[in-house]
């Protein structure tokens, strides 16, 4: 396909998904959660599969049934409601977290009012007293659904799927989102 | 006797060790030492049956799977006559790194630095220069990878660097009829969802170990969510209900926590339920069918987990399994691997179910597992300091708790769920290898 171009995607629309991702993104940095929840269609999936290191040519790398998240928007709550606690130990203090959201590129669909937005996504993690910070690097890929007048600013993630270049992850956990 | 080279301030904290565990004393300088680390490397894992795979991870002929044991690197592989075998991931010629990659199918491995061929099953077939450089000499025979000893259980496939072991059937020691509950999900038995989910964690591996010998204590303040949100169907006031069963002097155990008033099996789809009944014993479903935690371990690092999320607060909600092996690395450091074992038989709606369920709790972004390694790498870090060399752990729970003596499954039983009584066995057992003369 080449570098297939993003043509048939005006301006204006490519701007507004820019800039509901960087808005998206700083509700995670700044820890509001319920806020983030409400970027999401109420048929949303969220999902980051398992990297597995395979042999060039291999059929896949990313395994199409292991995951670390294969969530929906009503476990993408669970998960809220429990940080919403003061006893999500994993969160207790909370990380301090920065989401780069760069090199975004956006592409019609066959919806004319979903577009699907890909992007890099580097996430710095901050915990403690600890020195080293977590980084996590993942490609995302974004199904977005044009939100109805007054919903949101302007877009619903309908799919976001994430998948993270390490392997073998250097965090003891992934209690933030990507 | 200890190792040569290990120091006397050890030595003598083991020989302590001996008599403290028995009366519920541990310390806690061996969650995060290099000595004890290089004890544990040369004695206990050199000797012990270390789990590698599951058989539903290479199906096919030709499928592998690169796993260790210690700092081996290790080939598990189903060969071109579907017999299951294992060998060292070195090259014989110079020890180049046969597999590079976790996973894969083959019939043949061909080394990247002079090109040594060997059959999937290890067997050297292909020399360059052969006559040419070693005017046909080499006795191929000779050379082919280095074997590892294997054998299996219920799917598990697990090996020994000791060519001496007792069988594995011995080393597991009856414990099997613990791990039929995770084994034999349904008429067609488990399988893993997909390959496991790996990490790394500033944690020592025996916490994890001792937490999932049946750690009943630590959930309802650990996974606090859970029980105040209603994702856990436990209730602080009956959470110490159950049993804890272990095998003596093979430190492998279980806790098995009731919840008061729930069905058999709850959060099994009915159609599964009905199956448990083909595919366990009568003794296994008297203890089993209770149960809605059932958190084992085979010694010396191999865990599993049975119990329900419920999405819905109050509901059964839904059973999902794990598997998970706790990888040392270095002292208080290890490497996670998470895998979700699914009934073969189950419908593919309720196999995605449980593998969502296991995803919310377990895995390295679970609600559950996130929690325990919070408190696993602080309890690891504390270990390590200097102030605490010398410090005890108390191991006293259950001290004085009767063995039950109609308990329907093997080993020694106690009640209530929540006790020590396992942990000593797991302690004691780790001292035998620790101070065993290799
Ligand atoms: S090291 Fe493998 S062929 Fe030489
Ligand atoms: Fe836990």
């Amino acid at each position: 396909m080449g570098l297939a171009t993003t043509r048939g995607v005006d301006r204006e629309v490519r701007e507004s998904i820019r800039e509901f991702l960087y808005l998206e993104s700083l509700a995670l940095d700044e820890r509001r959660f319920r806020d983030w929840l409400e970027a999401f269609a109420e048929d949303a999936r969220y999902e980051i599969p398992v990297r597995v290191t395979r042999e060039k040519f291999s059929e896949w790398e990313l395994s199409p049934t292991s995951r670390i998240f294969d969530d929906t928007k009503e476990t993408l709550e669970v998960r809220v409601k429990r940080l919403e606690t003061d006893f999500a130990w994993s969160e207790q203090p909370p990380s301090r977290t920065r989401h780069f959201i760069t090199n975004i590129v956006v592409r019609p669909t066959d919806e004319a009012d979903e577009f699907l937005a890909l992007s890099n996504c580097l996430v710095y993690r901050s915990r403690g007293e600890e020195t080293t910070p977590s980084l996590f690097s993942a490609q995302r890929r974004d199904l977005l659904r044009r939100a109805d007048e007054g919903d949101g600013c302007g877009w619903l993630i309908v799919h976001r799927w994430a998948a993270l270049d390490q392997a073998v992850v250097n965090a003891h956990n992934m209690s933030i989102f990507i | 006797m200890a190792a040569i080279g290990t120091s006397e301030g050890v030595q003598r904290m083991l020989a302590d060790m001996r008599e403290g565990v028995l009366q519920g004393r541990v310390p806690a300088r061996i969650f995060n030492d290099q000595e004890i680390f290089d004890l544990e490397r040369d004695k206990l894992f050199s000797t012990a049956w270390c789990f590698l795979a599951h058989e539903s991870e290479i199906p096919k002929n030709g499928d592998y799977v690169v796993r260790y044991i210690a700092n081996n690197s290790i080939i598990v592989v189903r060969d071109e006559h579907g017999n299951l075998t294992a060998s060292l991931n070195m090259c014989r010629h110079r020890g180049n790194m046969m597999c590079k990659s976790e996973m894969g199918n083959a019939s043949h491995f061909r080394c990247s630095y002079h090109g040594w061929v060997y059959k999937n099953s290890g067997e050297l077939i292909g020399v360059p220069y052969f006559k040419e450089g070693y005017e046909g000499k080499l006795d191929r025979k000779q050379w082919g990878l280095v074997k590892v000893r294997i054998d299996t259980y219920a799917g598990l496939i697990f090996g020994t660097l000791d060519p001496d072991a007792p069988s594995l059937d011995e080393y597991l020691g009856g414990f099997q009829f613990y791990l039929d509950i995770y084994l034999k999900q349904g008429a067609g038995g488990s399988e893993v969802h997909g390959p496991p989910d790996h990490w790394v964690a500033e944690t020592d591996w025996k916490i994890c170990a001792e937490n999932f010998s049946g750690d009943g204590y630590h959930t309802p303040v650990a996974h606090q969510f859970g029980f105040h949100l209603g994702y856990f169907p436990s209730s602080g006031a009956t959470h110490s209900e159950g049993w804890a069963v272990h095998i003596p002097d093979k430190g492998h155990s279980i806790g098995l926590g009731h919840t008061p008033g729930m069905p058999p099996f709850f959060g099994y789809p009915d159609q599964l339920v009905e199956q448990m009944r083909a595919s366990l014993s009568p003794e296994q479903m008297e203890v089993f069918s209770k149960t809605r935690t059932a958190v084992g371990s085979v010694f010396p690092n191999l865990s599993f987990l049975i119990q329900p999320f419920s999405l819905v607060p109050g509901e059964p909600g839904v059973r999902f399994c794990t598997m998970r092996l706790w990888h040392p690395i270095g002292p208080g450091r290890m490497e996670m691997w998470s895998w979700c074992l699914v009934p073969k038989d189950a419908s593919d709606e309720y196999k995605e179910e449980a593998y969502k369920a296991y995803t919310l709790a377990f895995g390295q972004a679970g609600t559950f597992e996130q929690d325990d390694f919070e408190n696993w790498t602080r309890v690891t870090r504390a270990a390590g300091s200097t102030a605490v060399r010398g410090v005890e752990f108390p191991y006293v729970m259950g001290l004085d708790r009767p063995r039950l003596d109609d308990f329907p499954g093997p080993g020694y039983a106690v009640s209530p769920y929540v006790t020590d009584t396992n942990f000593r066995n797991l302690w004691s057992t780790w001292l035998d290898y620790l101070t065993r003369e290799v």
